[in-house]
């Protein structure tokens, strides 16, 4: 076995034991178990670190592989929780972020085959623009989808009085639930827009390239109209609380049915 | 055991408020100071809160009873009661007993709001003042400081304290729920109701800023103010305040409501959807029912607050069962330390017997080879104590091992100090021929010994 593979092997076994003794302690209310937890996923995101450094340094052009991106994107989401954490003292997102980055990285080993095809003098530019900030989109959304869903469970019990003594004084506040979800609107519409228009501009600076809609085009653009409403509504009229959840729920749920949709089309590709 | 720990006192559930006021100890140090002086205790600590009197006290070698009547005497005598009328309205414990007791109390488990957090706080005051005045000592101190970890094992390992059990508190947790800190909200109480001033006391206490108190009557909103710190307004006025305000707590005396759906959905409107808490403790209802319908708004009224209490007082009850068998082990792990005491005594004369032992054959064989120089004496004292040392070392760890086994203490102490014989035991004129004829004389054992090596060779 290569140090690669261990390396792979590591990370899938730190962040599966975090995934367990997270959701283990938030059962048995145990903060020790939970504090464990996230330390490996500490352990497990450092290694994640290294595998995607030493990835990158031995061939760049890992870059054009497709399995590369839904390892970034495991790695962002943890960066994002991360980030979460120590902004908002967040630890309970980990009941998403843990999963899905075991989920994603998982993933990213089995998705293979997937060329993506880039002219070499824009792999940096187009890697910037588009991918990065899909993926950070897609980061940050994943936190949004669990604080939504947490604030739609824990309002409904607030609301109709039912279950309170199971909202242990562990589960953080619906305002804190709330902020992931502005900060999903606020940071992650312009990255998206930035991802999506940058494919347009790809187009136009690429000899015999030919812009043409398509069903994935179009999909991609009905997510970002959902996106853009949800900004509107947040921003300029003040949603907050259940309304921007669900749409978050929704623009969640389009992004990754595009994603798939983009995944299998350039499976598909020669 | 050596030094019996005997605990007496008096609490909420044994004597009435008005036989705990009189026998409330307001000097607790005086207090300390005279038990230590005028009743035959080691040490005390003493705690008096306003619904128990706790005297923890070790005696000295007296029998129990004694300890107990002059503790009762001494107390009724301070607080100028009557010494029948304490008897009746006291507990008395001894013992591990005791320290059950005690671990109880420290866990909160005897408090009238179970799990309530003061008592730990009380106790970890009054073991202060004892160690103050020099009336905490050995026990005393390792039975405090074992009291207070297991209160923190409890608190950690169930959820004793984990929920709200009165209405204020429950109303505080709920916004804490919604709003998590409350540090930098504000706060406006409709009426002058006691249980919407204790509420909004409450929500102050947990970081709150700013309070506006609306009521009919402008003088008694003034008047509340003052003593809260916030801004009196006329009630009339307050839908119109209603938008800056994140919690409203109501009590009014009004027959119809008095904050509308309509009221409600301008204020939200005005706040940018921002979550408004509202708290409706009056009955009839001052708020109406209807605004809960609306998003970011949560509405609380008495019946469904009195419903959280129940619910946290039921689970405060099943986690209160888990709490007492921790109590329980850390009881006998209590008991395994005090046995280990009584061993200390038949270890020093252990030690002292061997020494001798020592320093008696070591002056033989110097008379034997004569004088020696300074330093090679000192090397052999060294050597024949060490020897002795060594010898014991077994010994002791086995008995330490035993002294910790439930009730067998007693058993394996006096059977080594009757091996070692150190109590001087003679065999008295009247024992049985058989063990008279058994003759012990130093000869006598060194036949024994080299009879039965050679036997074994």
């Amino acid at each position: 076995m290569g140090l690669l593979e261990l390396l792979h092997i590591s990370i899938i076994v730190l962040y599966g034991l975090g995934t367990v003794l997270f959701l283990t302690g938030i059962g048995t209310s145990n903060d020790r178990l939970k504090k464990i937890a996230i330390w490996l996923a500490v352990g497990g995101f450092f290694t994640h670190s290294l595998d995607l450094a030493w990835v990158l340094v031995r061939d760049p052009a890992a870059l054009n592989a497709g399995k590369f991106y839904f390892n970034i994107l495991a790695w962002s989401v943890l960066a994002l929780y991360f980030f979460l954490w120590w902004r908002l003292r967040l630890e309970f997102l980990a009941i998403t972020a843990l999963p899905l980055a075991l989920l994603l990285f998982v993933a990213s080993m089995a998705v293979g085959g997937i060329r993506i095809l880039m002219p070499p003098e824009l792999t940096a530019l187009f890697f910037g623009l588009h991918i990065g900030s899909l993926i950070l989109t897609m980061g940050v959304l994943i936190m949004a989808f669990g604080a939504g869903i947490a604030f739609l469970h824990f309002n409904r019990k607030l609301k109709t009085k039912a279950g309170l003594s199971k909202m242990g004084s562990d589960i953080p506040s619906l305002d804190k639930f709330d902020r992931v979800n502005r900060w999903a609107v606020m940071l992650g519409f312009p990255l998206y827009t930035l991802g999506l228009f940058s494919t347009f501009f790809w187009y136009w600076v690429t000899p015999d390239k030919q812009f043409a809609w398509d069903i994935m085009k179009i999909g991609s653009l009905a997510v970002w109209f959902l996106y853009a409403f949800l900004f509107h509504q947040r921003v300029v009229l003040g949603w907050r609380g259940r309304k921007p959840a669900i749409l978050t729920l929704w623009v969640f749920a389009g992004m990754c049915i595009s994603l798939i949709h983009h995944t299998i089309t350039f499976r598909a590709l020669p | 055991m050596n030094r019996k720990i005997i605990l007496l006192g008096l609490n909420h559930r044994t004597a009435g408020v008005d036989v705990r006021e009189k026998f409330a100890l307001t000097d607790i140090e005086h207090f300390e100071k005279g038990l230590m002086a005028h009743c035959p205790v080691h040490e005390c600590m003493c705690l008096s809160t306003c619904n128990r009197v706790e005297i923890v006290a070790v005696a000295k070698r007296v029998p129990e009873r004694e300890v107990l009547d002059s503790l009762l005497e001494y107390w009724a005598g301070v607080c100028k009661g009557d010494p029948s009328l304490l008897v009746e309205n006291t507990y008395q414990y001894v013992d591990l007993e005791a320290v059950q007791h005690l671990f109880t109390v420290a866990c909160s488990l005897d408090s009238m709001i179970m799990g309530e957090p003061q008592i730990l706080g009380q106790l970890k005051d009054a073991y202060r003042k004892a160690v103050d005045q020099g009336a905490a000592k050995t026990i005393v101190n390792r039975l405090l400081h074992k009291s207070f970890s297991v209160a923190k094992r409890v608190r950690t390992e169930t959820a004793i304290a984990s929920s709200a059990v009165s209405i204020s508190f429950a109303a505080v947790e709920l916004a804490k729920k919604i709003f998590g800190d409350l540090e930098g909200t504000s706060a406006m109480m409709v009426g002058a109701g006691e249980m919407a001033e204790l509420a909004v006391t409450h929500l102050r206490q947990n970081g709150v800023k700013d309070i506006i108190i609306a009521n009919r009557t402008l003088s008694r909103a003034k008047e509340l103010a003052e003593s809260l710190g916030g801004e009196a307004i006329q009630i009339e006025s307050m839908v119109d305040r209603l938008h800056e305000v994140d919690i409203v707590i109501s009590s009014t005396g009004s027959p119809v409501a008095v904050i509308k759906a309509k009221d409600v959905k301008a204020a939200l409107k005005r706040r940018k959807n921002k979550p408004q808490f509202l708290i409706d403790i009056a009955v009839p209802r001052d708020i109406d029912p209807n605004i809960n319908q609306l998003d970011n708004v949560y509405l609380y009224d008495i019946d469904d607050l009195k419903e959280v209490v129940e619910v946290n007082m039921a689970q405060r009850q099943e986690e209160a069962n888990k709490a007492r068998a921790v109590v329980e082990l850390e009881t006998q792990t209590f008991s395994n330390w005090l046995n280990s005491l009584e061993l200390q005594p038949t270890i020093v004369d252990l030690v002292d017997k061997n020494e001798e032992v020592a320093f008696r054959e070591l002056s033989k064989t110097l008379r034997k080879i004569g004088p020696v120089d300074d330093k090679t004496r000192a090397a052999l004292e060294t050597l024949v104590l060490s020897v002795g040392k060594k010898c014991l070392h077994e010994p002791i760890c086995f008995l330490k091992r035993r002294t910790q086994e439930e009730g067998s203490a007693e058993r394996f102490i006096d059977l080594a100090r009757r091996m070692f014989n150190l109590d001087d035991e003679v065999v008295p004129n009247s024992a049985h021929l058989n063990r008279k004829s058994q003759t012990c004389a130093p000869e006598d054992i060194d036949k024994l010994i080299d009879a039965s090596k050679n036997k074994e060779q």
